[in-house]
């Protein structure tokens, strides 16, 4: 089936007038855009919560499957590459948590959805689908995790540890992120720009006391910052019932309003987001949002992620959950898209992403020189000491 | 199924190619930078960064302690655990994700046997833990908490330092938190990158009032490790991670790569409970010539930098291991350096403010008359622990062959 997809996409390709009678095809076929029911949000300290329905343009609808699809391809072959030890590390991926973000494109995509370019993003070490989102290649992101130079901290972070304009990482201590974020949301709100910031952690972040002094500073002084949980139930091994006091974290802010959204509905976590970014630009203070998600593969890649959960339980989540076969239904459902056009996108993403892989493992490893880079901002470059007396390296920033 | 047959190939080359193979050419020649050029092309690349930096050396069986039995670091952790359970019925562990065994299976099985009032998760909160330690502690009861990374250990630095460290003292000895003992994996392990590979008992051995001690291998850590609960100051105790079995992706994969490699770092362990003194450095191999003195995974990486020495300069080491970082064993170090007259000190942390300064300090003060060339100490650079620099971060053997090599010619 797909040797006569791709036939057929390389003979209307070949044809100069393809564009054209690709259009004429859209709007005899497509409608423009639907209307879709989402689930109502739980509030807390809110009288009025997002939009239950919600447009959705075929514009927007296959530029959210691209998206999408490209994190899962992305992450599946980080995965891979991380079992042919190109990649090392610690690997966290967004699919599902840990390496990939399988069922967290949802996530990263439907944030995206919600706000500007110009506003602020944080989060913890699930962050290649954030990157991606924040406007780095594919190539930069896989390139960064096999470390070579190509990569967007120049192959010296690693997995977790990568950056974007307006993207502050990538951290590996969790719940660290979270007074940063604040701070950034205190930026916003001096520049006057109307920005800001998306502050992330998980579920097993959220215990941590730094983030409810993070929560007690936005609050007092109104930062237009957006705390937003990611509950995919397993902090590393131990299930949030198990960990938490509270598992309603959408209410943890006490003082601070909040929002329980569906995590695997893109369009769900689009508009809750436009919510929120309205609210905190509006003066009103921080707000806090909780995702609902799930992650299929383990913690990370070294953990198998069956010894603390069962096999049907991920089984049944991966079969009536997952964003991506949502999303599709939906815009095939009510003819915003074709099975075939959508697979098609498939393909092209297949194919980017194995050019991606194939830079990221063919690009060289940045030069020994810059080991001792970048740790202070010098000027002049000093001199940093190597292992004993006799060596070393010239420290530029 | 991939991953069984890329770890097999991978033991396969380790094997065929020697820990030597991509050093070569660096043997006996000075490590200018220009020998340190990452073989980015082809292959090679894939294969130097799968080649660990050392070479586990078990100690002989000894007897003493009644039967033995066959384990690998995590298992002799497990058996001092279970003993010290069993002996005290006041012992608790808790810690992350230690009532499914642990991510590094150190408390697999105790959840079952002793119940979860005994062994019990605790959420996502290192400066919790180590004050919710402090205060079971307080009141007698023993206290084994576990920090899952010795990087994530900074948020429990204040309640370490500030509330462990001093309960006695300012409390005129009314009051002590003796019982409490902190494990957590330590060090480099091949591919940590920053936040997985650190090595912090220099922060700690600032500290007057706490025990820091580093075990070198499964016989020594389970002696120890009973030492520290029972030792009635709070202990730390660090655990290299890179010697509990393989590292990496092989920690939960096929068992068939995980038995290989642990067949690799097994020793005969006492399986009744015994105790290794602590404060008390072991003379592991005795020389005339030179003294090395190195914790944890580095003191097999010193072994095999004696073996070179003795094979290629015909010069006798002799080995230390620290094992208790403080208070540390300054008789022991004195009495070898008068011996040999020179002192090379090694360890994975970056060089400045590491231990080896505060060893070289000392050692200088004790022992300057007796002193034949510069102490000297390979260490880890001052930068942060690099991810994809790691290889030559590291103080391989390599390095520190080098530095005994200027030391012997002084």
């Amino acid at each position: 089936m797909r040797k006569m997809l791709a036939a057929v996409s390389r003979v209307l390709s070949g044809a100069a007038q393809k564009p054209a009678s690709r259009v004429l095809v859209a709007s005899r076929n497509f409608a423009n855009d639907a209307t879709f029911e989402i689930k109502k949000c739980d509030l807390h300290r809110l009288e009025e919560g997002p939009p239950v329905t919600t447009v959705l343009t075929r514009e927007d609808g296959l530029k959210y499957y691209r998206m999408m699809q490209t994190v899962r391809r992305m992450e599946l072959k980080a995965d891979q590459l991380y079992k042919q030890k190109i990649i090392r590390g610690f690997c966290h991926l967004c699919d599902g948590q840990s390496f990939p973000p399988l069922t967290q494109e949802a996530c990263c995509v439907g944030l995206e959805a919600g706000i500007n370019p110009t506003d602020h993003l944080i989060t913890a070490y699930r962050a290649h689908g954030f990157t991606f989102t924040r406007g780095l290649s594919v190539r930069e992101i896989l390139a960064e995790l096999t470390g070579r130079r190509g990569g967007c901290a120049k192959g010296k972070g690693g997995s977790m540890h990568m950056y974007a304009k307006n993207f502050y990482g990538g951290n590996g201590i969790v719940g660290a992120q979270v007074p940063l974020g604040a701070g950034i949301a205190l930026a916003c709100k001096y520049n006057g720009k109307d920005e800001v910031c998306l502050t992330l952690y998980g579920d097993g972040a959220a215990n941590q006391g730094q983030i409810f002094e993070a929560y007690n500073m936005a609050a007092l002084w109104k930062l237009p910052c957006i705390f937003i949980c990611e509950n995919n139930r397993y902090g590393m091994g131990t299930s949030v019932e198990r960990a938490a006091a509270s598992t309603d974290y959408y209410k943890r802010g006490d003082f601070i309003p909040g929002l329980r959204v569906d995590g695997m509905d893109i369009l769900c976590v689009r508009e809750a987001t436009r919510f929120a970014a309205a609210y905190c630009r509006s003066g009103k203070g921080p707000i806090l949002m909780e995702l609902q998600t799930y992650r299929y593969h383990g913690h990370s890649m070294s953990d198998p992620g069956v010894s603390y959960r069962t096999r049907e339980e991920i089984q049944e989540v991966r079969s009536k959950s997952d964003p991506i076969m949502l999303l599709k239904d939906r815009m095939v459902n009510s003819n915003l898209a074709s099975v075939e056009e959508l697979k098609e996108i498939d393909v092209e993403v297949r194919k980017e992403i194995e050019d991606a892989a194939q830079f990221a493992t063919a690009d060289p490893e940045p030069p020994l020189e810059e080991l001792g880079h970048h740790i202070y901002s010098s000027n002049p470059p000093f001199e940093v000491r190597g292992a004993n007396q006799w060596i070393k390296f010239k420290s530029v920033s | 199924m991939a991953a069984v047959s890329v770890t097999a190939g991978r033991l396969l080359r380790l094997r065929a190619a020697g820990a030597e193979g991509y050093w070569r050419r660096l043997r006996g020649t000075g490590l200018a930078r220009s020998f340190l050029q990452p073989a980015s092309a082809g292959e090679d690349a894939a294969q130097t960064r799968q080649v660990a930096h050392f070479t586990f050396q078990p100690d002989p069986e000894t007897r003493e302690y009644g039967q033995t039995q066959k384990m690998n670091l995590f298992q002799s952790i497990t058996s001092a655990l279970d003993n010290s359970l069993a002996k005290d019925p006041t012992a608790v562990i808790f810690g992350e994700d230690v009532a499914f065994g642990g991510v590094f299976r150190c408390t697999v099985g105790l959840r079952d046997k002793y119940g979860k009032d005994r062994v019990f998760n605790t959420p996502l909160c290192e400066q919790g833990i180590v004050g919710f330690g402090i205060g079971i502690a307080v009141t007698g009861a023993t206290a084994i908490a576990e920090i899952q990374f010795a990087d994530y250990i900074f948020p429990a630095f204040d309640q370490i330092v500030n509330e462990a460290a001093k309960y006695r003292y300012r409390s005129g000895d009314l009051f002590n938190c003796g019982s409490l003992t902190i494990r957590s994996p330590w060090g480099c392990v091949g591919h940590g990158a920053l936040y997985h590979s650190q090595s912090p008992e220099a922060f700690f051995a600032h500290c007057p009032g706490i025990k820091v001690v580093i075990p070198r291998s499964p016989f020594q850590a389970k002696g120890l490790l009973l030492s520290c609960i029972e030792d009635k100051n709070p202990c730390i105790f660090f655990e290299p991670k890179i010697l509990y079995r393989a590292a990496g992706l092989n920690i939960m994969s096929s068992p068939c790569s995980v038995l290989n490699d642990k067949k690799k770092k097994m020793e005969q362990v006492p399986v009744e409970p015994y105790n290794i003194p602590l404060s008390q450095a072991e003379v592991i191999q005795e020389g005339s010539d030179v003294t090395l003195v190195a914790w944890g995974t580095q003191v097999h990486v010193i072994r095999e930098v004696a073996a070179m020495a003795q094979e290629k300069l015909g010069v006798s080491c002799e080995i230390i291991d620290l094992r208790t970082i403080i208070p540390w064993d300054v008789d022991t170090v004195c009495k070898s350096v008068i011996k040999t007259g020179r002192l090379l000190i090694s360890h994975e942390a970056p060089l400045t403010g590491g231990f080896a300064s505060e060893i070289s300090s000392t050692v200088q003060e004790e022992c300057f008359l007796n002193l034949e060339a510069p102490i000297s100490r390979v260490c880890g650079y001052d930068t942060p622990f690099p991810h994809i620099f790691e290889p030559f971060y590291i103080p391989d053997k390599w390095k520190c062959y080098d530095a005994l090599r200027k030391m012997i010619n002084y």
